[in-house]
């Protein structure tokens, strides 16, 4: 697994899927916000955060999501997240993301699930 | 100062009892503040330790994103003014406008608010976080009745490691019995192996510096080993601790974090190892086995038929797989070969050389005949063969049955013992150089003849070897004793015989060589 995170994005009508590789820690956590601030500055106020390539988020990395979800929140947008490894998906669930984000298993759940919603 | 109207003072009772639009609460008023005292732009800063931390601004002005109280304010310069708040400060430009009035107020209480619900937040996170910690202690302890596969292991053990402990780098050690052992790096590049008794590396466990090579690059590292009762087993160390603003030192909880993490890895370590073991005994286990089966296709199922003549063969190897053979083959016009050999060496590698023999006997056998040079040509094929420290002795002979006259070579292997009709006992072919250690080697052979009522003993060392308690060993002379003794049984009688007389002597004493005998009777 690539430690230092890469970050790729998708972009479509009204959202983006942003698709991280690596360990969400400090820097991989703010360079998320950087393009999910800017994605939001071009109006997509859907954002899937597809964690597909990573295994492991630390206490940074999940604090600057939660700063994500608060803006999208802030904007009225939706911030959901999909593909996350049992450990993530827990430590999601504990730290109290699962309340204000959705989190599902897979990238099609994800997309049917938040445009339902939106 | 334009006042607030009452739809603005709506707007912001309606945000002011939103929980997350403090922000935009804070920002309203700001803006507010910045129009009642006509100020170009504004920022409000919270107390964050010994830095103030920019929350929020107003206007067209840049503001420094953390404001250290302590160090001179290049801004200042620039015409702006700090206000002290309880929660903070205000930085506003320009530097000259009142500011004891009601928005003033309203900031600093907003200030005030804000910070609490941020202390209330991290709090919160911090106690959710401490959650996160036991799930991972038990997730590593489900490992424990879980995965055994030691890679996917070690790889869950350092990732847990590293998140748990906000670490930006990390490695973990296995001891074995060369050292500590690098398994698994993350983040960067770590040093592969550790002495068993490596001082610095012991420093470091116990609290002190960190081995310059251990992680290259990382500037704070915290190292705790892993123990199963008290015996250490390895070592998790992490470096680099994450904050917001960077990197910096772990604290003494991590290291207490890490000491409990390390006691959860340990026991699910031991049991991965174990589990390799057992899995690798089976595995040699299943491989005996399979040799042992080989081994026992390879030698004679039963006597040969030769009219005229009484021929019985015994083997018994002294574990698994031995490194005796013996075997008949047609040596052409008629002849008759049979082959005694012991291969140097125990166990597997051995029992490979046994298989060697025994194909290259054959194959040579039918392809250029047991004539001439043939046991020069075996020792070539052997040599090239094998392994440097690996040889053959080996007593080969064939018989003409119907003049019974017998050619036979000897290949460094115990001589056999012709045991004639009238008592007397002959040996045959004592030295001779063993084959597959030296390439140019020559061998000559000998005749004799093989008459009726002769019978022809081939053996190996570990029928004459073995040895009682007192180390005296049975010997050449009991060995022709139980051959004269017996002579007049069936062969197979006479095997039970040796096998008996051996066993009797040894007293108990554990067989420590593979046990070889051929008897060849001359009936008619």
């Amino acid at each position: 697994m690539t430690e230092s995170l890469r970050v790729t994005v998708e972009r479509q009508e009204g959202f983006a899927i942003v698709y991280t590789e690596g360990y969400i820690n400090n820097q991989g956590g703010e360079e998320i916000a950087r393009v999910a601030y800017q994605l939001i500055d071009e109006g997509r106020k859907i954002l899937l955060l597809n964690l597909n390539g990573t295994k492991i988020v630390n206490s940074i990395g999940i604090s600057i999501l939660i700063e994500i979800i608060e803006k999208m929140i802030e904007i009225d947008g939706k911030l959901g997240f999909c593909n996350l490894t049992a450990t993530i998906a827990k430590t999601f669930e504990i730290m109290g993301l699962s309340q204000y984000a959705q989190i599902f298993p897979d990238e099609a759940q994800a997309l049917a699930g938040l445009r339902t919603s939106a | 100062m334009t006042p607030l109207s009452r739809e603005d003072w709506e707007d912001l009772l309606v945000l002011s009892q939103t929980e997350t639009a403090a922000r935009p609460l804070i920002s309203r008023l700001l803006a507010h503040w910045c129009q009642a005292h006509h100020a170009e732009a504004a920022a409000l800063y919270l107390d964050r330790g010994n830095l103030l931390e920019r929350e929020c601004t107003h206007g067209a002005r840049e503001f420094p994103d953390v404001y250290d109280l302590a160090a001179p304010n290049p801004e200042f310069a620039r015409g702006l003014a700090l206000v002290r708040l309880p929660a903070g400060a205000l930085l506003y430009a320009p530097g000259d406008v009142p500011l004891a009035d009601a928005s003033t107020l309203l900031i600093s209480e907003a200030a005030k608010a804000l910070r609490l619900q941020r202390q209330l937040k991290e709090q919160r996170f911090q106690a959710n976080y401490r959650g996160v910690e036991l799930e991972a202690l038990y997730d590593v302890g489900l490992k424990v009745a879980g995965t055994l596969d030691l890679e996917q292991l070690s790889e869950e053990i350092l990732l847990h490691a590293v998140m748990l402990l906000d670490a930006r780098r990390g490695a973990l050690y296995l001891l074995g019995p060369e050292g500590y052992r690098l398994q698994r790096t993350f983040g960067g590049e770590a040093e592969p192996a550790f002495e068993n008794h490596d001082t610095a590396l012991a420093r470091f466990i116990a609290g002190g510096e960190a081995p310059e090579t251990l992680l290259p690059g990382a500037r704070h590292l915290l190292g705790v080993g892993i123990e199963i009762e008290g015996s250490p087993r390895g070592l998790i160390a992490v470096g680099d601790k994450e904050s917001r603003r960077g990197v910096g030192p772990f604290r003494a909880a991590d290291r207490r974090s890490l000491g409990l993490f390390a006691n959860q890895a340990a026991i699910a370590l031991e049991n991965a190892r174990l589990h390799l073991q057992a899995l690798e005994k089976e595995r040699l286990e299943r491989e005996m086995s399979l040799a042992a089966e080989i081994q026992r296709q390879i030698l004679p199922k039963g006597p040969p038929d030769l009219p005229g003549y009484e021929i019985a063969g015994w083997n018994r190897p002294d574990a698994q797989v031995g490194g005796d053979y013996y075997g008949f083959l047609d040596a052409g016009s008629g002849r008759f070969g049979l082959a005694l050999g012991d291969v140097s060496g125990k166990g597997m590698p051995a029992a490979l050389l046994v298989s060697t023999l025994h194909s290259a006997l054959r194959l040579l056998a039918e392809r250029d005949g047991v004539g001439i040079g043939f046991l020069e040509r075996l020792n070539t094929h052997l040599a090239d063969s094998s392994t440097a420290n690996k040889f053959v002795t080996l007593f080969f002979a064939q018989l003409h049955p119907e003049t019974g006259a017998l050619d036979y070579l000897n290949a460094g292997h115990n001589p056999a013992i012709l045991l004639r009709q009238n008592g007397q006992l002959d040996e045959l072919g004592s030295g001779g150089v063993p084959l597959g250690l030296i390439r140019a080697a020559r061998f000559e052979s000998q005749r004799t003849d093989l008459n009726p009522g002769d019978l022809l003993c081939l053996y190996s060392d570990g029928i004459t070897e073995a040895t009682a308690p007192d180390d005296e060993e049975f010997g050449m002379s009991r060995l022709g004793e139980i051959l004269t003794g017996y002579r007049h049984l069936p062969l197979a009688q006479m095997i039970e015989a040796i096998d008996g007389a051996v066993t009797a002597f040894a007293e108990g004493h554990p067989q420590a060589d593979d046990q070889t005998v051929v008897l060849v009777r001359r009936v008619g």
